[in-house]
This record gives structure tokens, C-alpha cells and sequence, in this order.
């Protein structure tokens, strides 16, 4: 940057006499810079530099690993169960020709809209209507589409929530097809909702 | 001070020099990547968000960089060949343009990378009412707000750039902006994993691991890549405001080019850590592709 140079060329002005301002690929004239004597290697400064970023990248690397160790137990699972996480792998891989994006903002705010429910009061009593109206995620998709629709009984127990202010708008926005999931039917709404969030914000992390 | 030839022997360090050719080529990748993503994110309709406005926003700031050294080359081959002068009021106001341009790359792209964090953010914490808080007129107001403030401060940085005042600031900046954005994504990255948790303690259910790694990995590549291209150039800065006559410090100052360098390739990876994740995007590119075969 020339501007660099304008700078070095003031400072140096007591030196040089004429250092008037040049255009150059050569950024910085090394008149004035003596290099005798110097105790460390000369280019001490790149490489303390670039292995201290390094060094900072991998320890971010390793903080952020450790943060992920939940220490939950692995299982062996029948089928049921494999399927119900293959949707989490879905985040890992996201590359899912089916995906529009044109749904995804809203799919995170009604995916999230369950983040509260379940911190709020583990919904058991939450039957599934509720929740096809609220939250049109991939995976559930054809699991929600085909129980029925009913606002009321959503906003009931919405209202019983005081701590939350909770809009009365529903934008069920309809995406494309599935693939080969037909997941979920029989699953608790727990499970689903937490699944929906942590995929919601893995989808941005992955 | 004593100008000495005997400074200028072998262990000077000069300038390391990259090939007009890689810079060049490595400048042109990154202007057509990223001009090709602004164009898909026009095309489409599906693509009209607020999250898909904040990555264009990166994508020009990625291209004005770009498009900076560019013309800087072009203008130094010019310088060199004769057709402009060295000395002249015209190049030195060209310069002073130029030199503007690259700092509004810089600070636009610290703040489209700060709205993208701040969007994905209120996504997810804010979910209920992300349409009320984050309307398209919204982020199109935000948008221009990032963008006048920092053509401002780009002009006045470009002005003053003498001035300590102005290369404090600015160096500080960049830090604290990172901080930010680093606290932003761990704490949505905390809430992934704490529903990870809470899901892996319900009876009947695996962890994929696989995925928190991953959630891991590209965090620290999001913010690796930003650290790894921008850094080495406001070190630079420091430095040739600081200490100039220091050799330790002309050593470091003599990879200037290099740094330059960082910085293009960093306008060729943003896009595909950030648009390129989106599907949506991605098939709009293979359609604008295909259609144009």
C-alpha cells in the first residue's frame, strides 16, 4: 500500500534528504535500516508471527473440541433409533439436493419456536397438531403434513406461558419434497423438538 | 542517521516478490467468484433473505479487495512501462482512492462477517421473533449503514493515514471485531452442544459425535481463515507505523506481497465457507452453469 510508503517516507525524511513520493514495487527503501549486529534471526518477526497464529488456531481448535465432548454413552441401537439420528447426520452432510434454503429461515424460527417449549415445560402434553402447525422442518415434514391443523389449542397453551411473548403468526411455508425419510411418526415430541434445534443451529455450524 | 552502503549487504532482507501471474490469477478467481455469487443471489427469488443479503455484502467487500490489488498491479506495470508518472498530483490522488478502496474492503468485510454472526445469532436465540426483528427493509437499512460508515472511515483513514490516531484505532479494531464474532459463534455452538447433551441423555438415543466435531472444525475454520488472511497485514501496519527503521521489523514488512496475496485468497475461500454452505445457492449456481453450457 503506497500509503505505507508515504508514512515510511516521512519518517525516514530525516534521513534522506529527497524522498519524494515514488510509485514503486519497492515499498520500502532500506537506507536508513542498519542490519548489523542483530542477535535473533532477521525474519524472527515473520516466523514468531505465523507460529503464534498457528499456535492460537490450534488451541481454539482444541477448546472448541473439548467443548464437544458430552460423554454420552454410545449405544447400539435397532433401527428405530438409527433412523430417528440419521436426520442428524443430515446436518453433517449438507448437501441435500431436497434443502431450499427459501424455507430455512423460516424452518429456524419455528424449529427454534420448540427450542422453547422444551426448555419451558418439556411438553409431553403437546400433541403433535400443535406441533405440525409450529414447525415444518425438513425431516418431519411428512410427519406434520399429515396430522391436522389446529391454532387454538397452540395458542391456549402459549398463553399459559407468561414468560414468553410469543407472536400469534404461523408460517407454515412449504419446501420440497422429502427423500426417504418417513421418520418420526410414532416419536415423542421431545426428542423432535431438541433434535430440530440442535440440527437448526448444527446446520449453521456444519 | 548515517546512510551507509555497507547496510545494503547480503543479509538485507528484500523484497520477497510474488509473480504478477499468481497475483493476477489469484485476483481474478476471486472477483469472478464472488461476482457470480452476487448474480445467483439476484436471479433467484428463493434467495432474497436477510441471511443471503449479509453474504452478498461479504461478497463485494471480497471483491473490492480483489479488485484493488488488481488495479494496484495494474497501475505499478503502468508506472513501470512508462505511460503514467511517479511524481505526479494524479497518481498520488489515484493512490489515495485506491488506498481507500482496500480499507473499505477490509472494514466492510469485518462487518458483513459481524452481521452474518449477528444474524445467525438472533436465528437462533431470538427464533420466535426473528421475521419481526430481522425484516428484509431491515437488513437492507443495516446494510447500508455498514457500508456508509465504513466508506467514511475508509476516506478518512485513507487521509489521515499519518496520523497514529488513525492506525491505532484501526488496528484495534480488527481484534476486538474477531472477539466479538469468536463470542457470537461459541455461544451458539454452546447451545448445539447443550441440546446434544440433552438429547443423548433421553433413553434410546445415539450421539453422533461426528457431528459436534464438525460444528468444531468449521468454527475454527471460519474464524482461522479470517485470522490467517487479514492479521499479517495489520501487523504490517503496526509496524511500518511503529517501527520502520527496526530491522526485525523491515524483515517482516519485506513480505508485504505476500500478505497482499493472503488477503485475495481470502476473497476466494469467504465464499465457500459461508454462500457455498447454502444448498439453495448451490443449485442455483449448477442451474446458471448448466444454462449457460
Amino acid at each position: 500500500m503506497s500509503a505505507l510508503r508515504l508514512i515510511s517516507n516521512r519518517t525516514s525524511q530525516q534521513a534522506l534528504s529527497n524522498s519524494d513520493y515514488t510509485w514503486d514495487y519497492e515499498y520500502y527503501e532500506y537506507g536508513p535500516v542498519s542490519f548489523e549486529g542483530l542477535k535473533a534471526h532477521k525474519y524472527s518477526i515473520v516466523i514468531g508471527f505465523w507460529v503464534g497464529l498457528a499456535v492460537f488456531v490450534i488451541f481454539m481448535f482444541f477448546v472448541l473440541t473439548l467443548l464437544t465432548k458430552t460423554g454420552a454413552p454410545h449405544q447400539d441401537n435397532a433401527e428405530p433409533s438409527e433412523k430417528r439420528f440419521h436426520m442428524n447426520s443430515f446436518v453433517a452432510d449438507f448437501g441435500r439436493p431436497l434443502e431450499s434454503e427459501r424455507v430455512f429461515s423460516h424452518q429456524m424460527a419455528e424449529e427454534s419456536q420448540s427450542l422453547f417449549h422444551f426448555c419451558i415445560n418439556e411438553v409431553d402434553h403437546m400433541n403433535k397438531a400443535k406441533e405440525s402447525q409450529k414447525g415444518p422442518s425438513l425431516e418431519s415434514n411428512t410427519h406434520f403434513q399429515e396430522v391436522p391443523r389446529s391454532s387454538g389449542m397452540f395458542e391456549e397453551d402459549l398463553h399459559s406461558l407468561t414468560k414468553f411473548n410469543i407472536p400469534n403468526f404461523v408460517n407454515t411455508e412449504q419446501n420440497s419434497s422429502l427423500g426417504e425419510d418417513d421418520l418420526l411418526i410414532s416419536e415423542p415430541p421431545i426428542i423432535l423438538e431438541s433434535k430440530l434445534v440442535m440440527q437448526s443451529s448444527h446446520r449453521i455450524l456444519d | 542517521e548515517n546512510i551507509s552502503d555497507s547496510s545494503l549487504n547480503i543479509t538485507d532482507c528484500t523484497q520477497v516478490v510474488v509473480p504478477e501471474e499468481v497475483f493476477f490469477t489469484v485476483a481474478a478467481a476471486g472477483i469472478l467468484e464472488n461476482l457470480l455469487i452476487l448474480i445467483a443471489v439476484v436471479r433467484n427469488k428463493n434467495l432474497h433473505l436477510p441471511m443471503y443479503f449479509f453474504i452478498c455484502s461479504l461478497a463485494i467487500s471480497d471483491m473490492l479487495g480483489s479488485l484493488y490489488k488488481t488495479l494496484e498491479n495494474i497501475f505499478i506495470i503502468l508506472c513501470k512501462m512508462g505511460y503514467l508518472t511517479r511524481h505526479g498530483d494524479f497518481e498520488k490522488k489515484l493512490d489515495d482512492a485506491m488506498d481507500s478502496m482496500f480499507i473499505l474492503s477490509l472494514l466492510g468485510s469485518i462487518f458483513s462477517l459481524l452481521a452474518i454472526a449477528a444474524d445467525r445469532y438472533i436465528t437462533i436465540f431470538y427464533a420466535l421473533r426473528y421475521h419481526n426483528i430481522m425484516t428484509l427493509r431491515r437488513a437492507l437499512v443495516i446494510l447500508a449503514i455498514i457500508w456508509t460508515f465504513c466508506a467514511g472511515s475508509s476516506i478518512a483513514i485513507a487521509l489521515f493515514s499519518y496520523e497514529a490516531a488513525t492506525v491505532i484505532p484501526f488496528t484495534i479494531l480488527f481484534p476486538l471485531m474477531m472477539f466479538f464474532i469468536l463470542c457470537l459463534y461459541v455461544h451458539m455452538f454452546l447451545l448445539a452442544r447443550s441440546h446434544a447433551k440433552k438429547i443423548a441423555s433421553l433413553p434410546t438415543s445415539t450421539v453422533h459425535h461426528r457431528t459436534n466435531m464438525k460444528g468444531a472444525i468449521t468454527l475454527t475454520i471460519f474464524l482461522g481463515v479470517f485470522l490467517c488472511c487479514w492479521a499479517p497485514f495489520v501487523l504490517h501496519i503496526l509496524l511500518a507505523r511503529f517501527c520502520p527503521h527496526n530491522p526485525y521489523c523491515a524483515c517482516y514488512m519485506s513480505i508485504f506481497h505476500v500478505n497482499g496475496t493472503l488477503i485475495m485468497c481470502n476473497a476466494i475461500i469467504n465464499p465457500m465457507i459461508f454462500a457455498f454452505r447454502s444448498p439453495e445457492l448451490r443449485s442455483t449456481f449448477k442451474k446458471m452453469l448448466y444454462c449457460s453450457r
